[in-house]
């Protein structure tokens, strides 16, 4: 194997992962652009899409399109659910939202552990096989991961941009004041953003099911990245989600390939720290008031 | 102990009547004799073991919630225990340094290093400074996992040899219990007398309203950072005394899911007092072996209960006792 | 609420059934990681304490010294972190007041626990690999699982000598068990004339390893090295090495990890994957364990289960001799004394005077097999001296 070859996978790496960061990333700074509330459970959410995409492909034996969209469903209603029971009582406090998320996510994990067992289960490629361009090998149930989360994200975009509920979020993220003003309803807003950001989550999750397999513990690890991606975006914009899960896929790869995964980790972390006491705002994010 | 609420950290008490102080008074000594007592009578060294755990944790939460005194959360806790354990331990097996000294320089390391890195990371409020807190700690683990040469990564050091007070070695957890009992009134006492202070007042007045303390005159960075200092010394130090006690350290003896137990505790027992620390530890700490009979269960009664603790009872378990004091007294200060 | 009830229900089932036996009882620990990555070992270590609780259950009792004993299981979490098995140890031996454990599983939680098991002459039966944990200090340590020290020489002699590889790459958990396996791993090798080209290490709940193997692979490596990767680990990184284009042998120096590697890689991906395999699966005494074990616990049976099996059984053969259930230091005299005892394994010893001056290891023959179709087939049979 030569440089060129080790690059061309390098970056083939990079975008798979950095689309999965993506999908975790935009829900996750939706939901704080809009609500305030950092979402500690946002991982859990992942791995209940995981166990969705696996139960329905692997037991109804449906196309992965279909497992898809129940996954996101099941899982946006849970979420929308979850934000009016136990989420919306802290609206004025921050911190203590934080800590009812973190309370939240340690419940899902373990009871799902209860439920389904610590087992990791092994799930079958949605695509077999490998394409083969000259020296590269790409596996076809990466790049599916690849256009399928592009695919989304366009969806989600166009949502955002051209619905008036998508600008009515929009608004509420920018002044929540004025957005109340103009007759938003915001309870409304609130349930709804909550459950499409842990609806990306889980379609996130159940993308990488078959490429990572599905345990109950898979989504602390994206969660980390979540926090990591948004700190490097931007707390409360999606474009610097967007941008900055794609760029930390990116580093993330070439690092580890160039010099390992511990390196790797730490050079993450400390890059992250230092844009937080530099750029607290991020590469996209706006200034705090 | 529920009667010492003059020592809030974000709350101005009125003056309590002195009946109350007088009640106060003789349920801490009540509660100070049954502590030095109680251990004696029973043959259950485990039960010991979990007073143990439970004054350190006490020590814990009550270092945390000196940070949040000044209205920061410190989600990296954990990485300053740690810390003063790496430094007592590494001094003991390679210098052979006293452990007692070795608490004692674990306090004064990790609190030079928080003064350190105060000065830049206390520039961040509220959920940034939870965040950049966050990473610090991951960050910390990572190093301490790697640098195998000097912490020896994920094998640990094995051996560390135990506090030893004027010859006699704290080998059995009875002995170790007086010595735990002894350092937490110690630290309860000093944070208790640090917040009717100068200090506590000014640390009050920065949690309320940071540029209102500015413009009043209050250096909010020194005494962000005197805060920040403080608890995360008395946490090394602290956590140096539990590594004598269970002997042996690795990365993973305090991680990310301890800050967050600690900051449970805070949260569970009270967040604006410091006796809140305390409750929250002592509640918390034997849950899980409570629990223990039902596997897989007792980590979801954790989550709930913290999550109820939130929801019915914000200001924590120290509101309950205080609601019950204040039966026909309108003075109601929770929120 | 719910809670409450079952306390309630159980210890009023407890007090009745224990008044209707006129058995006692005793209770045997289990110490393991019953959750997360290395669950497959600790169930493997409970059920075979289950197993082999039922055998003299099911015939009213251990009869020890004219009394009949109802073995009682009681099995707690470690969650792989040495703290949390201290504390449960120290719950199973002061609170439980058991004096014989079947764990702990990994060697983190076995350093932190052998210096109190040794004082308070609390026998444990241990899966740690690590060299220490057997020794003249840790009387009551015993081992017997074969670790990495016995069965990696004459293994990677015989698949080098077999394949001729020359150039051998691996990953390793940045973990206790990660670093000090790869370093013998390491060294084994050299030993025989291939060199480790490509040793990268990973925090241990990473999945995704392309960027690491793409690194090793860079290298040229003839031989990928799975070693002592936690199962699951294991299949996800011959499936991804597979997804790269790897064609090479892939050799797994370590652990039984088998069923999980054919599960995550699926059956074309473990083509020419040589396993260390600790048990003969052709053996009739093993397929009935495995059907029983699978039969009561729905999942695929781990090869360190029938070493857990076999030395409970000879525990409970050492008190018989001894005539106690509580004094470890008769019952570990008679069990030291056992020889060529006939288990599920076939006829096992005591061994590792030379190596660790503590002869608490078990000896007992393992394999090598190959994986083809989805199935393994042994190719080799080894003892500590050579492989054939």
């Amino acid at each position: 194997m030569d440089y060129s070859i080790l690059l061309g996978q390098a970056v083939l790496n990079g975008l798979v992962i950095g689309a999965m960061y993506m999908l975790m990333a935009v829900g996750f700074t939706l939901v704080f652009g809009i609500m305030r509330v950092v979402n500690f459970a946002h991982g859990e959410f992942y791995m209940l899409g995981a166990f969705a995409g696996f139960f329905t492909y692997v037991y109804w034996e449906i196309p992965f399109v279909v497992c898809l969209l129940i996954a996101a469903l099941t899982i946006g209603v849970l979420g929308m659910l979850v934000e009016r029971t136990l989420i919306q009582p802290f609206r004025s406090d921050e911190m203590s939202g934080m800590i009812a998320t973190l309370a939240i996510s340690v419940i899902i994990q373990n009871g799902a552990v209860l439920l389904w067992g610590p087992q990791p289960r092994a799930m079958p490629d949605i695509v077999t096989g490998t394409l083969a361009i000259g020296p590269f090998s790409f596996p076809w149930s990466r790049l599916v991961v690849i256009a399928a989360a592009a695919l989304i994200f366009t969806a989600f975009w166009l949502f955002m941009q051209r619905t008036r509920l998508g600008r009515a979020m929009r608004a509420v993220a920018q002044d929540t004041e004025t957005a109340l003003i103009q007759g938003i309803r915001v309870n409304y807003i609130y349930p709804l953003a909550f459950g499409m950001s842990v609806a990306l989550a889980a379609l996130a999750g159940a993308l990488m099911g078959p490429v990572f397999s599905v345990s109950p513990f898979v989504g602390l690890t994206p969660m980390l990245k979540a926090f990591v991606v948004v700190i490097l975006g931007g707390l409360g914009s999606v474009p610097g989600a967007v941008v900055g899960g794609l760029l930390l896929g990116m580093i993330e790869s070439f690092t580890a390939t160039i010099f390992g995964s511990l390196v790797s980790d730490i050079l993450q972390l400390l890059l992250v720290i230092l844009i937080l006491l530099v750029r607290p705002a991020g590469l996209l994010g706006q200034r705090e008031a | 102990m529920e009667g010492s609420s003059t020592a809030t950290l974000g709350r101005d008490e009125p003056r309590l009547a002195p009946r109350r102080r007088w009640l106060s008074g003789a349920a801490l000594a009540v509660a100070l004799v049954a502590a030095l007592v109680l251990p004696q009578l029973t043959t259950n060294q485990f039960y010991i073991h979990l007073a143990n755990l439970m004054l350190l944790n006490s020590i814990f939460a009550v270092s945390l919630g000196l940070i949040a005194s000044v209205g920061q959360i410190s989600l990296g806790h954990a990485a300053f225990v740690a810390a003063g354990a790496y430094v007592s331990a590494l001094a003991a097996l390679s210098f052979k340094l006293p452990p007692i000294l070795g608490i004692v320089l674990a306090g004064l390391v990790t609190g030079l290093a928080a003064v350190l890195l105060g000065k830049i990371l206390l520039r961040l409020r509220g959920v940034y400074f939870v965040l950049v807190t966050f990473l610090a700690g991951q960050v910390f683990t990572l190093i301490v996992l790697n640098w195998e040469s000097v912490t020896h990564g994920a094998n640990g050091l094995l051996g560390i040899p135990a506090i030893s007070i004027f010859g006699l070695p704290l080998s059995t957890r009875l002995r170790f219990y007086y010595f735990a009992l002894a350092a937490f009134i110690f630290v309860v006492t000093f944070v208790w007398a640090l917040m009717r202070s100068q200090y506590g007042r000014a640390f009050r007045s920065i949690a309320e309203n940071v540029r209102l303390a500015e413009s009043s005159g209050i250096d909010v960075s020194h005494y962000q950072i005197v805060a920040f200092a403080l608890g995360s010394g008395i946490a090394g130090a602290a956590g140096a005394a539990m590594v004598h006690y269970i002997r042996f350290l690795s990365p993973d003896s305090f991680t990310f899911n301890d800050s967050i137990a600690y900051i449970t505790m805070l949260v569970v027992g009270g967040r604006h007092t410091m006796i809140g620390g305390v409750l929250g530890a002592l509640f918390l700490t034997p849950l899980p072996e409570l629990l223990r009979g039902f596997v897989g269960a007792q980590h979801i009664i954790y989550g709930v209960i913290l999550l109820c603790v939130l929801l019915f009872i914000p200001n924590g378990l120290v509101s309950i006792g205080r609601s019950f004091f204040n039966k026909g007294s309108e003075t109601g200060t929770s929120k | 609420m719910r809670g409450f009830l079952k306390v309630a229900l159980l210890s009023t089932a407890c007090a009745v059934s224990s008044y209707s036996a006129s058995a006692q009882t005793l209770k045997l620990g289990v110490l393991a990681t019953l959750s997360g990555a290395g669950t497959a070992w600790g169930l493997a270590m409970q059920g075979a304490a289950e197993l082999a609780a039922e055998d003299v259950n099911s015939k009213g009792g251990l009869e020890v010294g004219g009394k009949k004993y109802k073995v009682e299981i009681v099995a707690y979490d470690d969650h792989y972190k040495a703290a949390d098995a201290l504390t449960a140890f120290n719950r199973m031996v002061f609170d439980d007041s058991i004096k014989f454990v079947v764990g702990p599983l990994g060697s983190a939680p076995a350093l932190a626990l052998l210096p109190v098991s040794t004082e308070n002459k609390v026998i444990t039966m241990t899966m740690a690999f690590t060299p220490k944990a057997l020794s003249a200090d840790y009387k009551y340590s015993f081992r017997p699982v074969i670790p990495s020290d016995v069965f990696s020489d004459p293994q990677i002699k015989w698949v080098v000598q077999k394949l001729g590889a020359k150039k051998i790459g691996g990953l390793f958990p940045n973990d206790e068990s990660g670093q000090q396996v790869g370093a013998a791993n390491e060294a084994a090798y050299e030993a025989v004339g291939a060199k480790f080209v490509a040793k990268e290490f990973f925090e241990r709940e990473r999945v995704d390893f392309v960027p690491l193997l793409t690194r090793v692979l860079a290298k040229g490596i003839d031989a990928f090295e799975l070693n002592g990767n936690a199962p699951q680990t294991a299949g996800l990184l011959v499936k991804q090495l597979r997804e790269l284009g790897f064609k090479g042998p892939i050799i797994r120096t370590g652990g039984d990890a088998t069923a999980d590697i054919l599960k995550v890689a699926g059956k074309d991906a473990t083509e020419n994957v040589y396993v260390h395999q600790p048990i003969n699966t052709d053996s009739p005494a093993i397929q009935e364990y495995t059907k029983r074990f699978e039969t009561k616990y729905k999942t695929p049976l781990n090869a360190f289960s029938p070493f857990f099996y076999a030395n409970v059984q000879m525990v409970f053969a050492a008190m018989q001799k001894s005539g106690t259930v509580t004094d470890s230091d008769k019952v570990r005299e008679a069990m030291l004394g056992l020889k060529d005892f006939e288990t599920v394994l076939g006829k096992v010893n005591w061994i590792g005077e030379a190596q660790w001056k503590s002869n608490q290891q078990l000896d007992a023959p393992f394999y090598v097999a190959l994986l083809k179709g989805g199935a393994a087939q042994v190719v080799a049979k080894c003892t500590p001296k050579v492989c054939e």
